[in-house]
């Protein structure tokens, strides 16, 4: 009797350690690279898609930087400057686009065909310290007011999402245009454009 | 009902029911889930990098080039006008370059037989000097016969050095605003015509045919107080034309003179 009370004791709690071991949370470190699809809404896989083929467009090629390279060749080999404006999302998902908006702000700066500025929502911040170390700062070390770059192009865009559903499949498409509009003329110099098509498959059973 | 029926039944709708449904070829994946895709990012922006260094470089060559043979035979006016950055009568081709601080790539030149003309090949972003956007640069044997700025108000012209100064600028900026303000003004729009003379009238004050035109479109805009103000404001402005260039400012303004003081006198009375 000893020896069966003995086992039964055992055998619950060596249950209850698999029980807890297997509920316990697991993460597993994974390269950026790998392209998961869990849900099938937007992921950063397409944000990582639309910044590639952004950047592609953007810095690559002739129609990517011929516009600045035109502009160098017309202005004495100066830079023009660029500054990023608003990127609507018009689909029904939660995209963060700073993502891919850093990646295309990362290129222009790093090709060096653009000069790149802050945008509106950044430079408040900048223009109130500026203001600050007018009053708090020695002299030699302020920086200067009024000598901000004024940009001549600004970099805008918009996500459309169409979906189609039917029973346990839905089909989400998503277009991504990019527009460089030149701020004194109006005139579009560039346009990028990135599209992402996805079947989404559900069972209708599930555990 | 027997059960042979019931079966038949339910099998006729099961097929019923998978004719209607969508029909598709099977999808095929562009990318399978879990796959590694490796980020092309950097292997563009270091080819953007190498293609963009060379051009600066052999832009900057071209520069240094243009510059040392523009400064090299350039009148002291000229060479303060490239310093300045700005365009004159009279500059070379490379001087041309060096004042708007361009290479020949952004220039396209028509013409031939001593008499050649430079344009923009980029229309949208052309090289402008520290003035404006140049629209085009005339060449007479080698040297600049006359350009023109590309305005708000349009092209303005600068054909002679007097062209250039702030007098000159204004002048020709408060040219083309009446020029607008009488478009306006034909077209019955007479608000849009007095904001147009009104603002030649600060670009260029003291005119007595800016004078004129604002007299006129407030008298036809039935508002004869400002309207009176203005004509008296022409007539004296002619006054003093008159006495700093005797005779000819009369001839010029003799019909509209006649018509101020008529429309004083109409106004005045219309008043009381």
């Amino acid at each position: 009797m000893n020896t069966l009370a003995r086992g039964l004791r055992a055998a619950i709690v060596t249950g209850a350690v698999l029980v807890s071991g297997g509920c316990a949370t697991q993460v597993t470190r994974i390269s950026p690279d790998q392209q998961i699809d869990l849900s099938g809404r937007w992921n950063d896989v397409d944000s990582r898609q639309v910044a590639d083929a952004m950047v592609r467009q953007s810095v690559a090629g002739e129609t990517g930087s011929g516009w600045a390279l035109q502009y160098m060749q017309a202005h004495g080999g100066r830079k023009p400057t660029l500054i990023v404006g608003s990127i609507r999302n018009r689909s029904m998902e939660h995209i963060p686009v700073q993502t891919f908006v850093r990646d295309i702000e990362r290129a222009y700066l790093g090709s060096g065909q653009v000069q790149v500025v802050a945008s509106a929502e950044e430079r408040q911040e900048v223009r109130d310290e500026r203001v600050d170390q007018q009053e708090h700062a020695a002299a030699d070390t302020r920086a200067r007011l009024a000598r901000e770059h004024g940009a001549q192009y600004m970099l805008q865009g918009d996500i459309s999402q169409i979906t189609d559903r039917e029973g346990g499949r839905r089909v989400v498409y998503y277009q991504v245009d990019m527009t460089l509009v030149d701020l004194e003329t109006n005139a579009k110099t560039w346009t990028g454009q990135h599209k992402i098509k996805k079947i989404v498959e559900q069972p209708r059973f599930r555990l | 009902m027997k059960p042979y029926t019931l079966a038949a039944a339910a099998a006729l709708a099961g097929l019923a029911t998978a004719a209607c449904a969508p029909r598709m070829q099977p999808v095929r994946a562009v990318q399978p889930n879990g796959a590694i895709v490796r980020s092309t990012q950097e292997h563009d922006v270091a080819h953007a990098r190498a293609r963009t260094a060379d051009e600066r470089a052999r832009l900057a060559q071209e520069q240094d080039a243009v510059s040392a043979r523009a400064l090299g035979d350039c009148t002291p006016v000229l060479c303060n006008a490239i310093a300045r950055g700005e365009v004159a009568v009279g500059m070379t081709r490379e001087q041309v370059l060096a004042a708007t601080r361009s290479g020949t790539a952004a220039w396209e030149e028509r013409g031939g037989g001593g008499l050649a003309t430079l344009t923009a090949r980029d229309e949208s972003r052309g090289p402008r000097d520290v003035v404006a956007e140049l629209a085009f640069v005339t060449l007479e044997n080698g040297r600049v016969r006359g350009y023109a700025y590309r305005e708000p108000q349009g092209i303005r012209l600068v054909s002679s050095a007097a062209d250039a100064t702030p007098q000159g600028t204004a002048r020709a900026r408060a040219e083309a605003l009446l020029r607008e303000g009488d478009e306006m003004a034909l077209a019955g729009d007479f608000d849009r015509a007095l904001n147009r003379y009104d603002r030649a009238d600060v670009v260029s004050p003291n005119d007595p045919a800016v004078s004129l035109r604002i007299a006129r479109a407030l008298d036809k805009q039935l508002r004869p107080y400002e309207a009176a103000i203005r004509y008296r404001l022409f007539l004296h402005q002619l006054e003093i034309e008159r006495i700093q260039a005797y005779g000819g400012a009369w001839a010029q303004y003799g019909a509209a003179v006649a018509e101020a003081r008529s429309r004083i006198l109409v106004l005045e009375r219309g008043g009381r």
